[in-house]
């Protein structure tokens, strides 16, 4: 009997980051730069849309529900936790995969490349040299979610040999589940297109170069 | 459920294909390059055959390749550093027109000096360039994107002159677009 863990919203987002991910390292090595900036701003509609989400979704979606303290994790490596979504350890690795890819598009933003041909919409409020560094940094950051989706990928091949598959429940939003967990609690959908309108409005006026308000 | 948010997927789309100034920038460089190319072709004829002449010199080596290697690396680095300052007033409200026609005279200045950067000899194989050893496989290709990059710095030069953003703005575009047609089939990215 399969019971849901991950909502419709959840699932998009996850697949979307990891396609947009390869598609913006993808872009950036073919001479595509103009599109690696849409697909970072797109990356950033999915954090800002998934940072809401992590307030108002669905009860699996929130960080309340999975952001834990060391304790919990202790407990969960002892076996001793039952629950529904993410377990305390995998949290860790959803909440520092978020952050990286944050930190990526934050750089990508004031970043400008070599030639004065393209920039990030917010390069003009930092200056030609804190741009030059930001590229820089962004170029090695990337090494740094490589690694974190590695951990990732690893972790889900570790569970996958002990006999846990955690790909297909992030396609079908369903899973077999220990029956003492309680059920998830699914957010409204309208609450879904409500979030994501304020990510679309937020990174339009990121994209227009944050210009103040009221001008 | 579902159905909305397969809507909401659509919204999102409709995001990347709402376009900012620098796409519609972009796209409009391009609509007017073969435009633009064919008009300063006569003009800068003789620009085209230096160039040409340039690369098919005689190799040069030793410390006279070295130098002109390091000639190359300061005077790509001038220019990136120039178009990057242009950017930044140009992409803002009110742009510095004296320094705009400032950065404009430089580029269409070492543009012209570009010609002497690429004689045979001074490729990766002789010391750490980012220029790849296919400029002098396609000598004729190679030639060519250098005089398009020639002729968009002294048309864009001649915009910088008139005063007319709009016309600089685009303009800069479309030297971009010769600088990037040039950096991508010909640098590589050990440039740095």
């Amino acid at each position: 009997m399969t019971q849901p863990v991950w909502d419709l919203p959840v699932r998009l987002v996850h697949w979307l980051l990891a396609a947009l991910i390869a598609f913006s390292w993808w872009s950036v090595h073919n001479h595509h730069t103009d599109w690696h900036i849409w697909s970072g701003c797109a990356i950033l509609t999915l954090l800002i849309f998934r940072l809401l989400w992590g307030f108002v979704g669905s009860s699996t979606a929130r960080f309340s529900n999975f952001v834990r303290g060391p304790r919990t994790v202790a407990a969960y490596l002892r076996g001793k936790w039952a629950g529904l979504g993410h377990t305390p350890l995998g949290a860790l690795s959803v909440l520092a995969l978020l952050l990286a890819v944050a930190i990526q598009v934050g750089l990508g933003l004031i970043a400008q490349d070599e030639d004065g041909i393209y920039a990030g919409p917010l390069s003009r409020l930092v200056s030609s040299d804190a741009s030059d560094s930001a590229r820089d940094i962004h170029e090695l950051w990337f090494n740094v979610i490589l690694a974190l989706i590695a951990l990732h990928v690893g972790a889900i091949i570790f569970y996958r040999i002990r006999g846990n598959d955690l790909t297909r429940p992030m396609i079908t939003g369903r899973a077999v589940l220990a029956q003492q967990a309680v059920p998830m609690r699914p957010a409204k959908w309208w609450v879904a297109v409500l979030c994501l309108a304020v990510s679309i409005g937020l990174v339009r006026w990121v994209i227009a170069g944050a210009p103040p308000f009221g001008s | 459920m579902r159905i909305a948010m397969f809507a909401a997927g659509a919204a999102y789309v409709l995001l990347c294909a709402c376009g900012g100034p620098q796409t519609s920038q972009a796209n409009n460089s391009q609509a007017n390059i073969s435009n633009e190319s064919r008009a300063s072709n006569s003009a800068s004829a003789s620009t085209t055959s230096n160039g040409m002449a340039m690369l098919a010199a005689g190799p040069v080596s030793g410390q006279q390749a070295l130098a002109v290697m390091h000639q190359r690396h300061e005077g790509m680095e001038t220019i990136g550093k120039t178009a990057k300052a242009l950017k930044r007033e140009l992409d803002g409200s009110s742009p510095n027109m004296t320094a705009v026609r400032a950065g404009a005279a430089q580029i269409a200045d070492l543009s012209r000096k570009a010609s002497g950067w690429f004689p045979a000899g001074t490729g990766p194989d002789v010391g750490k360039t980012g220029a790849k050893p296919e400029i002098w496989q396609n000598p004729q290709d190679f030639a060519s994107k250098l005089h398009n990059f020639q002729a968009a710095a002294a048309t864009f030069n001649q915009a910088a002159m008139s005063g007319d953003v709009n016309l600089i703005k685009a303009k800069f575009g479309e030297l971009g677009q010769a600088c990037k047609a040039c950096h991508d089939k010909y640098r590589s990215e050990m440039h740095h």
